[in-house]
């Protein structure tokens, strides 16, 4: 069996099996024996300040094991994001595990261990907490105005952070615009809706280390942020890799509250404690963040771009938790760099208010700008009567050229206008302008939108992590142990670097089997974010099955009479290079080098040489060569009922640029998933809260509308333009954000191209486009 | 007050000490550790808690646990026999319809009750996505689920099985 007909082939997920008979393998079922169970007392004021926790009666409850208050907790403030370090400059530490004062309705303010999940909420009713409630603010700029509530000490008037970027001359570039477009755009609050709950169990030892299982994105962040925010050193955190965790999608990205507040009442205890969300609790714990873009851009006749400038607002919540990144992405990746633009600026604020804290979400401030800058695309090639293919290729990158963003890197592979053509051909583009196809109410239109520059990781990215590590071992029996931090959070992570590792090895995709591990047995890697684990992760992954596969040629060397160099392997047999009849299995090789280095045969003892003895293994642990960019273009019909403004989306078209495909079958789940949450977002999903009192009003899935199948289009096609990238495993590069990054402005596009009517908030709620129709009175 | 009951569940009779209070979700996940049924919400609002009640998928969330008594339960865990996987479940890994996982033992439930009372022919693109409106999925976007239950359903047909 050759590389080749393993990368690129649609092999089944080896957790497949085990998910359809039950699953056994997620964090929500760990259960050790004299577990306790933990519960949170949280807030029901949005700020407030905690004047005294009366616990006698709670703690009199039978059954409470513990009780723990904001008193008992570390004083230091730590950040609970896992993909940069501790100390990282660019975040902001403002949390306390438990603080005195809380800042958003639902922030913990106690939490009871006791011996059934029922005995600690029944504790929790028994706490008397007295609150001094303090005046909130929620909104988003009237944060930033004098006489806002102060949340945060260090944070006058409320901005946790303001950064501004500028290149060129930007006042010069508008006089010389032949137009000026001036918009406003505005995103709401969405939810990443991973099915499985986060849920954690901690154990602790006499000496205060802990063992820790949850649903994570990070292995080694979970160690590294839980150790911070108590205060002791990370080797007193062992963090054990969940064989699959239910879904992420960016929402697992950092640390909760549950992680260090059991491992708190672990350590009183003595006993592992287990804390699993309720749906309410997931939904007020992470969010994208919400934002309002103010977007100006100066065009000439044909279309160039001369001046783009833009001012964005992100509402944090109570705490800048992902908040100072999301903010840094948004302004790189989804205004500065996708295009070109002589003279541009962009300034941006991240606020505090007393909503929910915000956290990681597919895109990463990315899909918030992609609908401002798309949708203003489309608008300024409507007025213009450009064609917005064409437009959008006047404006873009080539491949060959340095990346904008890390100029020692070049756009090796980079096939933004194959994605523009050939997803135009499958969805019959004539000009996107197809306005009022369709008879009587319904109308018909098709809308274009793309995410033009993306990442395969963050090398090159300030104080965030890249590098990864694998290790490989050879059993012998053929197979090998592939041993990684990577974290599966169902998008088939394991199944890819499985086949990365067996096509480098030359052994079966099915001999590579993912196995255990912790934070103490392998190497770091980091988070599954940033649509970086195929490139980066599979980097590593490579690498490793590379030192093995040289290991087998030391011991299979000598065996077959000729020089390491002189050998390859494939199918699971090693070879002398262009003798396919001199051959031995890999089986045998690996069998030569666990056997005893002096045997017993008739003639007496035979010796065999030092250099063929020792496990056939190997490990590695780097940071990829490059960051290499995918490019997307993404074609959507709609059909817009006038009447009842309800928008159905009837075909989609995705063209992605992603060097090359690993596994179609995967990478076509992630392009239909992404496209549900990109829909969703377009047009229905909605954390909404009680403007006066910042309680939750959509926190379970009746009130919080995702897409069921009834609503998704009945074809989704995916189209992968293929090309090598040399710096990535067998030519691959990144997918997974893009996916759900173009959906809502190509349907806000597609809904433009039926109705003529431009809506620049989302959801696209039916009511809006009524609103915007002129057929809703006030 | 706590009771001793017996659920009939996966054909098996099983007695198990539960308060009126409990669902069958939790005296499942709970009490009988049968962990395929997953809870992803409690409150009858995402699918990933369904099984089998007398052959009607129904979330068990929204069941109190006293009142499946006298009730043929059926879970993931009673489908595949010994080592053979329900065709169900082979459509579900041949098509690539797993990814995270975490709704597929609920989504495999109501789709085996759909089969089995509409077994007489290939259910449409709109008649598979009816059948699973009520159990949400955050990663697939359903389109490779949808394939799983056409796929099954056409192999129910060509072997003639009317098993449910």
């Amino acid at each position: 069996m050759s590389e080749t007909s393993i990368i690129g082939t649609s092999v089944l997920r080896p957790d497949a099996y085990d998910k359809v008979i039950g699953g056994r393998g997620f964090p929500v079922n760990v259960r050790l024996p004299g577990m306790l169970h933990g519960k949170l007392l949280r807030s029901p004021y949005p700020h407030a300040r905690i004047l005294r926790i009366d616990t006698s009666k709670a703690e009199r409850l039978p059954g409470v094991r513990a009780v723990l208050v904001p008193s008992e907790v570390p004083k230091k403030k730590f950040h609970p994001v896992f993909f940069s370090p501790g100390m990282a400059a660019s975040m902001i530490p403002d949390m306390l595990i438990l603080s005195d004062t809380v800042r958003f309705a639902g922030e913990p303010v106690a939490a009871v261990a006791a011996t059934s999940p029922e005995i600690a909420e029944e504790a929790l009713e028994l706490i008397h907490v007295d609150y001094e409630q303090l005046p909130f603010v929620l909104d988003p700029e009237a944060t930033m105005k004098p006489g806002a509530p102060q949340i945060h000490q260090h944070a006058p008037n409320n901005i946790a952070m303001a950064p501004a970027f500028a290149f060129g001359d930007l006042q010069r570039g508008f006089e010389e615009a032949d137009y000026i477009f001036e918009n406003t755009y505005q995103t709401q609050r969405v939810h990443t809706c991973y099915m499985e709950p986060r849920v954690c169990v901690v154990d602790s030892d006499t000496f205060g280390n802990l063992t820790v299982w949850s649903s994570t994105q990070h292995l080694f962040g979970l160690r590294e942020k839980l150790a911070s925010a108590l205060d002791i050193p990370v080797s007193k955190v062992r963090v054990v890799r969940p064989p699959y965790i239910g879904g992420g999608f960016g929402g697992k990205l950092d640390i909760g509250f549950i992680e260090p507040i059991s491992a708190l009442l672990s350590m009183k205890t003595r006993r592992p404690v287990r804390i699993e969300h309720t749906r309410y609790e997931d939904f007020i714990t992470t969010a994208r963040n919400p934002f309002k873009v103010v977007l100006k851009t100066g065009v000439k006749k044909d279309g160039t771009f001369v001046a783009r400038s833009a001012k964005s607002i992100l509402d944090t919540g109570a705490h800048a938790t992902h908040g100072a990144v999301v903010l840094m992405v948004h302004g790189m990746y989804g205004f500065l760099l996708p295009y070109r633009c002589p003279n541009s600026k962009w300034e941006g604020f991240t606020v505090y208010t007393n909503n929910m804290i915000g956290g990681g979400f597919r895109g990463y401030g990315v899909p918030q700008a992609a609908f401002a800058v798309e949708s203003q695309i489309d608008e300024i090639c409507e007025k213009l009567q450009l064609d917005p293919i064409e437009f959008r290729l006047k404006n873009s990158h080539s491949e060959g050229q340095p990346h904008p963003f890390e100029p020692s890197f070049k756009l090796d592979t980079y096939r933004f206008a194959d994605c523009l053509k050939q997803g135009a051909a499958q969805i019959g583009w004539s000009g996107g302008r197809s306005r009022g196809k369709g008879a009587g109410t319904k109308r018909r239109g098709i809308g274009l939108a793309c995410q033009p520059l993306w990442v395969s990781g963050c090398v090159g990215f300030p104080d965030i992590y890249e590098h990864s590590g694998a290790v490989i071992k050879l059993n012998t029996d053929g197979t090998a142990d592939l041993s990684m931090a990577t974290i599966d959070m169902g998008s088939g992570q394991t199944t890819t670097l499985s086949q990365v590792a067996a096509a480098e090895l030359g052994v079966p995709a099915e001999a590579v089997r993912m196995t255990y591990a912790d934070t103490e047995t392998v190497p770091f890697d980091a988070p599954s974010h940033a649509s970086r684990v195929t490139y980066s992760a599979g980097n590593a992954a490579k690498a490793a099955a590379g030192a093995a596969k040289k290991r087998l040629f030391d011991v299979a060397g000598p065996m077959l009479k000729t020089t390491p160099d002189n050998l390859e392997t494939g199918g699971g047999w090693v070879y002398v290079k262009g003798a396919t009849d001199k051959k031995l299995s890999i089986a045998d090789v690996v069998k030569q080098a666990e056997s005893p280095y002096v045997r017993m045969v008739p003639d007496g003892m035979q010796r065999t040489s030092l250099q063929e003895k020792g496990t056939v293994m190997g490990i590695a642990s780097l940071a990829p060569a490059a960051n290499p960019s995918p490019a997307t273009a993404e074609f959507v019909e709609v059909e817009v009922d006038t009447e009842t403004g309800e928008v159905k989306v009837l075909r989609v078209v995705y063209a992605h640029d992603i060097g090359r495909v690993i596994n179609p079958a995967g990478a076509e789940g992630q392009v239909e998933g992404g496209f549900q949450q990109g829909m969703g977002y377009a047009l229905m999903e909605n954390l909404v809260f009680d403007q006066d009192n910042g309680a939750c009003l959509a926190a379970d899935f009746l009130s919080y509308k995702m897409p069921t199948a009834l609503e998704m289009p009945p074809e989704i096609k995916s189209v992968f333009i293929e090309s090598n990238e040399p710096t990535g495993p067998f030519g691959a590069k990144s997918l997974s954000e893009p996916c759900a990054i173009v959906p809502a402005p190509a349907i806000a596009n597609a809904i433009y191209d039926a109705i003529g009517v431009r809506i620049r908030e989302l959801p696209i709620t039916p009511e809006k486009i009524l609103a915007a129709l002129g057929k809703l009175s006030e | 007050m706590k009771k001793i009951i017996n659920l009939d569940i996966n054909g098996q009779s099983q007695e198990v000490t539960v308060a009126p209070h409990q669902t069958l979700l939790q005296v499942l996940r709970d009490e009988l550790g049968l962990l395929g049924t997953k809870k992803g919400c409690d409150t009858g609002g995402c699918g990933c808690c369904t099984v089998q009640v007398d052959g009607k998928a129904m979330y068990s969330c929204m069941i109190f646990a006293m009142s499946a008594q006298g009730k043929k339960i059926t879970t993931v865990e009673g489908l595949a026999e010994s080592a053979v996987l329900d065709p169900v479940q082979q459509a579900f890994i041949e098509t690539g319809a797993v990814q995270c996982g975490y709704c597929t033992c609920g989504m495999i439930m109501t789709i085996k009750a759909y089969l089995s009372s509409n077994n007489s022919r290939v259910p449409s693109d709109l008649e598979a996505r009816q059948a699973i409106a009520g159990n949400l999925c955050r990663c697939t976007g359903y389109q490779k689920i949808v394939d799983a239950i056409r796929l099954a359903a056409t192999r129910r047909i060509a072997t003639g099985s009317q098993k449910g």
